[in-house]
């Protein structure tokens, strides 16, 4: 099976500054990634480099077999943690807008019967994430966490071939972000995404994902820290690490350890 | 007893404050006028009270006797005319303008420091070459007030655009989004109250445009009959229409406030983009 | 008449100052009428008031001031309507301006003012121009550049009325005068009335004609120096300090010598142009150089006609404020008990009493 996703030895350099380097990864359609690290470890670069945003230095990233196309397009959907939906536009406006794009090159409107279809789909995806009842709100009279559900429904109504996540709850309360571990997980399961969520609680990391990347500096050197990059420094297939691994993890200097007690779902 | 920067007004004296300088202003005015009409019956410098509403009923009311038209009105549609024809080339200009330097790179790179030398050329000296080219008639008026600010109206522009969050420009790629459309449904519609907030800016200046080029070569028009009656001194003519004018400004500002929060209301509650 | 395209006031912007700082001037200065020592008189650029420059410059107003142990400050001012307007205020003690600015502004302003000098007329200087017309009566139907309300438009009337038009043939668009020269040059008006420099400038392009001026109505525009009467009566010294100083002047500049060369020289370059230039204007003004020339143009029959028309056309343009009931409503007095209009509200007298002076040798 042709993998979703795959780095080819790739390394990403500014200058002298090198952020990856040597990254190879592959990643099977369905899987959920969540990437933990220190800040500037590369974390967002890789997902800069999944969108398109950003083109590798060395080394290439397939999508499918193919080369990864070097702008952001619809094949990807990515939920920020915060500006991810359109202000001037309703609820069901931001869902819609997607469909309108793609159905309408030159007005990027639908009218009549295709308008209908659209919106019907677009109210289902909707109530899927619980936004049944806002389809006319404005997302500044909507909390954190239903703007973020909002976000969600807008990217998956493309039906993205994978779906990026970065940090998207690090903004909301824990009993909101709770909520929304739920509903991410059965949105993955129920569509059969592709995930690779950038987070800074690695309790997160560990609960959400099938896999966690850590990613870290492979070498440094105390004189000259940016001669060189992160790369992958632990790829764990969750459920099979053991509390020695995860102590190693989480005890590891720089690597973002939360403070926080385990969340209630951690035994997973 | 609190700190001075922490007592706050109540309603009523809100807006007795409020009202306390425009007392003040007037009954000093009323006393300095008073003292030179006793001096002088005659004193055209600081008319009474009555004078200027005898004028200003005159002006709003009476035709004049040598065109029949009542001159503040005619001279209101003159320059209202005028502002809102200059205003809203501006606003085109300067919509269209803006969004291509803000939303395109390429053009950025070309035209931005272009935009940005033009902007420094100060209108008024150019105000001959004006006259020159465009004659004396209408269109320079207009064109002044469009040189004046639509220079400010581009650079804001750009700038609000070149604010927008990248993630919404991110996002709308994921959404399929060819340039075109990610500037008619994502960038143009979230521009435009920023728009109305930049033409709101540049009244003021444009106000200031029209009643210069009204002064050097009219026919009719608020500043043309200020400049005109200054002539004698006429300052129950220029005091009413100073007062007119800033309460045309007033109102303007308000309309196009009123608009935009009418409008846009998602521009005018929180933070954008949240 | 004001000044020349050179001395422009460096920004439009600030004229619109003007209402407040009349205000801060109206609030700051009351009666100014008392016996003082001190006085300011205003002058801007034009060919008939150049010697009041060249009579400060080369101290002939302290010499003539010192004589009467008085102090003359001369401020030359870039805006003359604007001079005038201070002068209508109370700023100044006396201020140089035409006969019907005279009449309209201080005097239907109540300012009681004498013409204590009649500096000459214009008989020449102000034009009608026309483009690709030479006949007067051609200007029916075109739009007129002119200031609007000035001597220009005087002019522009007298001319009309000459060739059995009136105003209504004609549209007048209010042209500042600075911009006068480069407007005709951008092809765009085709009839301005406007005076000199601006008018040689104007007739220098091709294919314009002078098709009315001043010499046709020779003694209608006259350049003056008004003082407050009051402060005159109070003050006899500041009359025959300026009446001294002005008359001194004019016999310097008036002879062909080197050193009447010199004056004019220096008159020209002031105001933006050199002897030839100067003497050209001259040559289309009546200066009275003798002041017993002035004292009979003061008696002659002919003043108070002149006076009599300028009202009438005041009045028409509702110079002479909205409560004026007819064109006489301004009294004008004039030498030996002559009066035009309400003797009951005389607000311009035309004295020529400090000129019999000098005449007669009695400064």
């Amino acid at each position: 099976m042709t993998p979703r996703i795959r780095f080819e030895n790739v390394w990403m350099t500014y200058g002298d500054q090198v952020v990856l380097e040597r990254l190879n990864l592959t990643v099977a359609p369905g899987e959920f990634c969540t990437i933990v690290g220190a800040s500037g470890c590369g974390k967002t670069t890789l997902l800069r480099l999944l969108l398109g945003e950003e083109t590798p230095s060395r080394g290439r990233i397939l999508l499918d077999g193919e080369p990864l196309p070097a702008e952001p397009g619809p094949d990807r959907g990515i939920v920020f943690q915060r500006y991810s939906v359109f202000p001037h536009l309703s609820v069901l406006g931001n869902v819609l807008l997607g469909l309108e794009l793609r159905a309408s090159p030159v007005t990027g409107r639908l009218l009549g019967a295709a308008r209908r279809n659209a919106q019907e789909e677009a109210v289902a995806m909707l109530e899927a994430v619980g936004l049944g009842q806002a389809l006319s709100k404005y997302p500044t009279q909507l909390s954190g966490g239903m703007q973020q559900r909002l976000a969600l429904a807008q990217s998956l109504v493309m039906h993205p071939r994978i779906l990026l996540l970065d940090e998207p709850f690090g903004a909301l309360d824990p009993g909101i972000r709770r909520d929304m571990h739920e509903l991410v997980l059965r949105l993955w399961r129920e569509n059969n995404l592709t995930v690779f969520m950038v987070t800074h609680d690695i309790r997160e990391g560990f609960y959400l994902g099938t896999r966690l990347l850590v990613f870290d500096k492979l070498r440094y050197d105390p004189d000259e820290p940016q001669a060189y990059g992160a790369g992958i420094t632990y790829d764990l297939p969750i459920g099979q690490a053991d509390s020695e691994t995860l102590a190693a993890v989480l005890g590891r200097p720089g690597a973002a350890a939360s403070d926080r007690p385990p969340a209630p779902g951690l035994q997973r | 007893m609190k700190r001075l920067i922490n007592q706050r007004p109540g309603r009523v004296s809100t807006a007795a404050l409020a009202l306390l300088p425009f007392v003040v202003l007037a009954l000093f005015y009323m006393f300095a006028s008073d003292a030179r009409l006793a001096e002088n019956p005659n004193d055209k410098l600081l008319p009474s009270f009555s004078t200027l509403a005898e004028s200003f009923v005159r002006l709003t009311t009476e035709p004049s006797q040598r065109t029949g038209e009542i001159l503040l009105w005619q001279d209101t549609e003159a320059s209202l005319r005028r502002l809102a024809q200059g205003v809203g080339i501006s606003a085109a200009i300067g919509l269209i303008v803006g969004v291509a330097l803000g939303a395109i790179p390429l053009i950025r790179s070309g035209f931005a420091p272009f935009v940005a030398v033009l902007s420094l050329i100060p209108p008024m000296a150019v105000l001959p070459v004006l006259f020159i080219v465009f004659g004396l008639g209408e269109v320079s008026k207009v064109v002044l007030i469009v040189v004046g600010i639509t220079p400010f109206i581009v650079r804001d522009l750009q700038q609000r655009v070149q604010e927008l969050p990248r993630e919404l420009i991110i996002k709308a790629q994921t959404l399929g989004a060819n340039s075109w459309q990610i500037v008619l449904r994502v960038i143009l519609p979230q521009v435009v109250p920023r728009l109305i907030d930049a033409v709101r800016l540049s009244l003021g200046t444009a106000w200031l445009f029209l009643i210069s080029a009204e002064a050097i070569a009219a026919t009719e028009g608020l500043g043309y009959r200020i400049f005109l009656v200054r002539r004698y001194l006429a300052m129950d003519v220029i005091l009413p229409y100073v007062v007119w004018i800033t309460l045309l400004a007033y109102l303007t500002d308000f309309l196009l406030k009123q608009t935009s929060r009418r409008a846009f209301p998602w521009y005018h509650t929180g933070e954008p983009g949240r | 008449m004001t000044f020349t395209p050179s001395n422009r006031p460096k920004s439009r912007v600030g004229r619109v100052l003007v209402p407040a700082v009349l205000l801060l001037t109206a609030l700051s200065i009351s009666g100014n009428a008392l016996a003082k020592d001190q006085f300011r008189i205003a002058w801007s650029i034009y060919v008939g008031w150049m010697p009041w420059d060249y009579a400060a410059e080369s101290g002939i107003v302290k010499k003539w001031a010192d004589k009467y142990g008085i102090e003359i400050e001369v401020v030359q001012i870039n805006d003359y309507v604007e001079s005038i307007n201070q002068y209508t205020a109370g700023a100044f003690d006396g201020c140089v301006m035409t006969n019907m600015d005279a009449l309209t502004i201080p005097a239907a302003g109540g300012v009681d003012s004498t013409a204590l000098i009649i500096g000459d007329f214009s008989n020449g200087n102000d034009a009608v121009i026309l483009r690709d017309k030479t006949e007067l009566a051609e200007i029916a139907g075109q739009k007129v550049n002119l200031v609007e309300l000035s001597v220009s438009h005087y002019l522009l009337a007298r001319g009309l009325a000459s060739v059995g038009l009136s105003e209504r043939d004609v549209t007048v668009v209010n042209t500042s005068d600075a911009d006068m020269v480069s407007a005709f040059a951008s092809g765009g008006p085709t009839a301005v009335v406007t005076w000199n420099p601006l008018v040689s400038e104007i007739l220098a392009m091709p294919n314009t004609a002078k098709v009315f001026d001043s010499s046709q109505i020779p003694g209608e525009i006259i350049d003056l120096m008004v003082v407050n009467t009051e402060t005159l009566e109070a003050n006899p010294a500041l009359g025959k300090a300026l009446v001294g100083a002005w008359y001194e002047t004019l016999s310097i500049m008036s002879k062909d010598d080197e050193a009447g060369r010199a004056a004019r020289t220096a008159m020209g370059k002031a105001s933006g142009t050199d002897l030839a230039g100067y003497d050209a204007q001259l040559a289309s003004t009546k200066m009275f150089f003798e002041p017993a020339e002035a004292v009979a143009f003061a008696k002659s029959e002919q003043l108070p006609l002149t006076m009599e028309e300028v009202a009438s056309f005041s009045f028409d343009h509702g110079l002479l404020g909205e409560g004026a009931p007819n064109p006489g409503f301004i009294g004008v007095a004039f030498p030996g008990e002559r009066y035009f209009g309400d003797d009951g509200n005389l607000k311009l007298r035309f004295d020529s009493a400090y000129m019999q002076m000098a005449a007669d040798g009695a400064l």
